[in-house]
């Protein structure tokens, strides 16, 4: 399989001179086409500033990112916001749905914006929405639909364009366990019959139990890495439990 | 620590609201500066002619009066701050600070930041001060000087005022905030805008405009019956069957869309909606405009009068001037409740349009404000018509005024009477010479420059008791008298055959008016014999001469009431008239100081009344100069300075709103706009959504409400052109108006430039 994504040595430090603040130290791997990746840590590991960076939101101090062999970290801000429309989808923690606009037109935006014809853009958001089960509140305001729904509408506008990558910061944060689970069977799903790449950040060990590959992230570095396999579900999670155990964090730390 | 945190918040307050409190700081000096001329240590140099106190209490109580509108400016905005400071407010209750506490520290920085703009709004408007100073002085045609000073009881009362518009708004906070409770206030920021669709005020508006129509319709039906006549042109055919029909029209098409409802409603099909009705009674209300607008135009051409009232201007014309403004509000209200259907509307026809590039979002954001700000949007349109309307009006009624005074003023003393109140012949004041007046200019040392006493006769004896207004008798003076009058003001003298007769015209009287007079009065009846009007040779003319007349200046009070011609008869045939009026009108070498004229006054009324004893018997009226040009220019000044103001403040009232509604909303536009970025929108398209959002925001209304003062104006303008050209001229008051317009254009720049900085900064953090 070819590298979708490769981090090559990045730092990224904040602040001035007397007072540093280094996020990240050094970090380097490589996703692979149509893998899930999980990103876990505790807080202040470092794990929104790498998708910051991965996503383009923020500059990296020193070292490379490539995306399908393009060097992400020297491209110019005009070409950065096209690379962005037409390489990444995002999905938020608060989901990020323009309140203004109907779930369809929510959607359609991200369309919109890459300037696919108008003719393709209603078949093709239909078919998000079915994907995703959104398909009967098309018509609704974000108001007046629940988190769920919110978030697989977010989903399916991040999705809608065909990304190289979909990067997932904290997705289920705002969520309900039953919603929270919904939303992750469906990215499984997506993974698997469409063959996405996924980028996922959280630090639930539950929703990182859904990756194929879990890198952990202390004090900006990569701490340890943890493969899926063949291991079923559960038995996954538990891994991860006693890695975040090991590392000074997790549910049997407690005394 | 409260004090400190009154501070933290007046700072922050400060950045957030930075419009806001410039325009505070605006009006405060526009107070300051207005009001400063009112102030008790206010002396021009202005010499012993000019009295300024006559300013006094009815300009502070103008301006006290349209300053109270920037208390709805001041709720405003206050209202704002709380809603979106709410939340931080149950933080602090939930920490444990009393609600009392909270609303006493909230008023103390409301208070605080509108008592620092009041300080800096006095400074300011010692600059402003000087301008208003430079404007009187201009008026009473005086030189300016430049000079500094605070005048402290204006500077107090300026204090005082805002003090107290800012407790009282404040009081109405602290009620408000004591009775929110915490768990309202912490979900404050969840709640979404009311629906549009549930708002009531749309279908309220129709009804009143119903009412307004059905007036209209009345309106009609009495001026056909009254003053239609078949022989009319087709033009005026038009103008008296469309103010007829088409309110009529207007007025059945909501009973008609309320049987279809109730008919659709039975058979359970789709029934017409509230927009359907709307949208039909405002393409009426366009055509009602356009046919009311035209109303003086046709009328001015074709000489059609609705009906006059004792003052000469026509009440039908004011009246459909009534109309005109109750459509073109109604007009403002249903494009603004419509606007956003509409935008709805070509949204789904034209997908194409709407699903290119960021089109969707730009939707987005202007249909959710349309709907939820309809009102205030309509409101704000209003008074920016009531704004533009006053900066362009006031040029015309302050040139009229001014004109008029040139044309009134023409004597240093003028004596008139009028015999209206006369019955008997030998009640009138034949022979009279008023050397009352004489004694007293010389008394006051006074000396005379040209002195004329002379009479005003009736041709006919029997028109003495002829007291018909619309049919009032001309009056006639001698050529002698007519010459030494003319002598008075430099004019050439003129003269007479013994038979012959020449006319004199007010400025006042129209062209039309003129030829038709001359037309039928080619010769007089007098109690003397015939006399013919005087000829002089004209070429172009068929029978190769035309009639003499003169329109010079000669004073107004020269002619009898309700007339605009005086007829000069030779000296020899007014011997054998009748005099009803004794004039008297004098020239003095230098001017009579203010008091003088005052006193001149008094002594003259007592022994000649204004309303004689009983209300039977002559009319004596004594005017001087000093006095005319005094309380004209003063009031003129007034009403010119009131009308300034209450333009300067509405308008920028509603520029303030206009831009604080964006501003103060950034945080949820920071929110969007970096969605959009996320989305991988470039910055450049983003600039340019900025760019489209507040050009629509200020555009919609703007240009609406210029649309509306342009038919307006055009509406006013015809209305008055008559006294336009006699005492303005187009010219002079076309070159005010545009100085105005641009004025005013720099104004709507500096507030669109300054809204879109602030904007894009909010942005952007």
């Amino acid at each position: 399989m070819k590298p979708v994504l490769t981090l090559d040595h990045i730092q990224k430090y904040y602040g001035n001179e007397g007072n540093l603040t280094q996020a990240i130290k050094d970090i380097s791997f490589t996703v692979e086409d149509g893998e899930f990746l999980g990103i876990m840590g505790a807080s202040g590991s470092g794990k929104t500033t790498l998708l910051n960076c991965i996503s383009t939101i923020d500059t990296v101090s020193a070292g490379h990112i490539y995306l399908d062999q393009t060097a992400v970290t020297d491209l110019k801000p005009k070409q950065l916001a096209r690379f962005r429309r037409e390489k990444l989808g995002f999905i938020f923690q608060d989901f990020n749905l323009l309140d203004t606009l109907t779930l369809r037109e929510n959607i359609s935006l991200a369309l919109t914006i890459n300037k696919v014809p108008w003719q393709q853009i209603g078949s093709r958001v239909q078919e998000a929405a079915e994907s995703l089960g959104i398909a009967g509140i098309l018509d609704k305001y974000p108001y007046q639909v629940s988190g769920g729904q919110k978030q697989r509408c977010a989903c399916a506008r991040a999705l809608v364009g065909n990304p190289r990558l979909l990067l997932a910061d904290e997705p289920t944060g705002a969520l309900d366990s039953h919603s929270s689970q919904m939303l992750l069977s469906t990215l499984l799903m997506i993974n698997e019959t469409r063959l996405a790449t996924i980028l996922l950040v959280t630090h639930d060990a539950f929703c990182a139990s859904y990756a194929g590959r879990i890198l952990f992230l202390k004090d900006g570095r990569i701490f340890t890495e943890l493969h899926k396999g063949s291991d079923s579900r559960r038995t996954f999670y538990e891994k991860i439990l006693n890695v975040l155990t090991m590392s000074g964090g997790g549910q049997t730390n407690v005394c | 620590m409260y004090a400190k945190l009154i501070l933290r918040n007046v700072k922050r307050s400060a950045k957030d609201y930075l419009i806001y409190i410039v325009t505070l700081t605006i009006c405060a000096a526009l107070f300051y500066a207005f009001l400063s001329i009112t102030s008790r240590y206010y002396h021009p140099q202005t010499g012993t002619e000019y009295d300024f106190t006559v300013l006094g209490d009815s300009m502070k109580l103008a301006i006290l009066s349209i300053t109270l509108l920037i208390l709805f400016l001041i709720r405003y905005v206050n209202n704002y701050m709380l809603r979106r400071r709410q939340k931080e407010f149950a933080v602090q209750s939930v920490l444990g600070m009393e609600q009392h506490t909270i609303s006493r520290l909230f008023f103390a920085e409301t208070f605080l930041l509108g008592g620092i703009c009041a300080c800096a709004g006095i400074l300011l408007g010692m600059f402003g001060s000087q301008l208003i100073t430079a404007l009187l002085l201009s008026q009473y045609d005086l030189p300016f000087r430049l000079s500094f000073m605070l005048f402290p009881d204006t500077a107090l009362l300026t204090l005082c005022f805002f003090a107290l518009s800012l407790l009282v708004i404040g009081l109405f906070n602290v009620r408000t905030l004591r009775r929110i409770k915490i768990i309202d206030m912490l979900a404050a920021d969840r709640i979404n805008d009311p629906q549009l669709g549930k708002s009531r005020y749309m279908p309220v508006v129709t009804v009143l405009h119903s009412v307004f129509l059905l007036i209209t319709v009345l309106s009609g039906i009495s001026n056909m019956r009254y003053y239609f006549d078949p022989r009319f042109p087709l033009p005026v055919w038009v103008m008296f069957y469309g103010v007829l029909l088409s309110p009529a029209l207007a007025f059945v098409w909501p009973l008609i869309w309320l049987a279809a409802g109730a008919c659709t409603a039975r058979l359970q099909k789709r029934r017409w909606s509230l927009q359907t009705l709307l949208a039909v009674k405002l393409l009426f209300a366009l055509l009602n405009i356009c046919l009311f607008a035209s109303v003086p135009r046709i009328c001015f051409h074709y000489q059609i009068s609705f009906g006059s009232s004792a003052l000469g201007s026509d009440t039908g014309a004011n009246r459909y001037l009534l109309f005109l403004l109750a459509d073109l509000s109604y007009l403002i209200c249903g494009l603004h409740y419509l606007a956003g259907s509409a935008l709805n509307l070509w949204k789904e026809k034209r997908p194409a349009y709407t699903y290119s590039g960021q089109n969707l979002f730009f939707f987005g954001q202007i249909i959710s404000r349309l709907t939820t700000t309809a009102k205030s949007m309509t409101l704000i349109c209003l008074t920016l018509v009531l704004s533009l309307f006053l900066f362009l009006a006031a040029p015309a009624l302050t040139g009229w005024a001014e004109g008029y005074l040139a044309l009134r003023a023409r004597y240093d003393i003028q004596i008139s009477t009028s015999y209206n109140n006369v019955s008997e012949e030998s009640d009138l004041p034949a022979g009279e010479d008023y050397e009352l007046v004489s004694a007293f200019l010389e008394a006051h040392r006074i000396e005379k420059k040209s002195d004329c006493t002379f009479h005003l006769y009736l041709p006919r004896r029997e028109e003495f008791h002829n007291r018909i207004k619309w049919d009032f008798p001309v009056v006639a003076i001698s050529l002698s008298d007519y010459n030494a009058l003319r002598a008075m003001q430099d004019y050439a003298p003129i003269s007479l055959g013994d038979t012959e007769f020449v006319t004199q015209w007010q400025s006042i009287a129209t062209e039309e008016e003129r030829e038709i007079f001359l037309a039928e009065h080619a010769a007089v009846q007098t109690d003397a014999g015939t006399l013919t009007m005087a000829v002089i040779p004209d070429d172009t003319l068929p029978d190769g001469q035309k009639p003499l007349y003169y329109t010079e200046a000669l004073g107004e009070t020269l002619y009898n009431r309700y007339t605009d011609v005086l007829y000069v008869f030779p000296d020899a045939v007014c011997e054998q008239l009748l005099p009803v009026m004794r004039n008297r009108f004098l020239q003095t070498k230098t001017p009579i100081a203010y008091a003088d004229a005052l006193q001149l006054q008094e002594t003259f009324m007592a022994q000649y009344p204004e309303e004689p004893a009983g209300g039977e018997g002559v009319n004596y009226y004594l005017r001087t100069r000093t006095e005319q040009v005094n309380g004209t220019k003063a009031s003129i000044f007034i009403t010119h300075a009131a009308m300034l103001y209450g333009g300067i403040v509405l308008m920028v009232i509603c520029l303030t709103i206009l831009s604080l509604q964006q501003l103060l909303d950034a945080s949820k536009y920071r929110c969007r706009f970096g969605i959009l970025r996320k989305m991988g929108v470039e910055e450049r398209d983003i600039e340019k959504l900025i760019i489209k959002q507040l050009g629509i925001w200020f555009g919609l209304p703007v240009t609406i409400a210029v649309l509306t003062v342009i038919v307006l104006a055009a509406f006013f303008f015809t209305t008055i052109r008559q006294q336009i050209d006699a005492y303005i001229g187009l010219g002079t008051l076309s070159a005010q108006v545009a100085l105005t317009v641009l004025v005013l254009l720099i104004l709507l720049v500096c507030y669109l430039i300054s809204t879109w900085i602030l904007f894009r900064n909010s942005v952007e953090e």
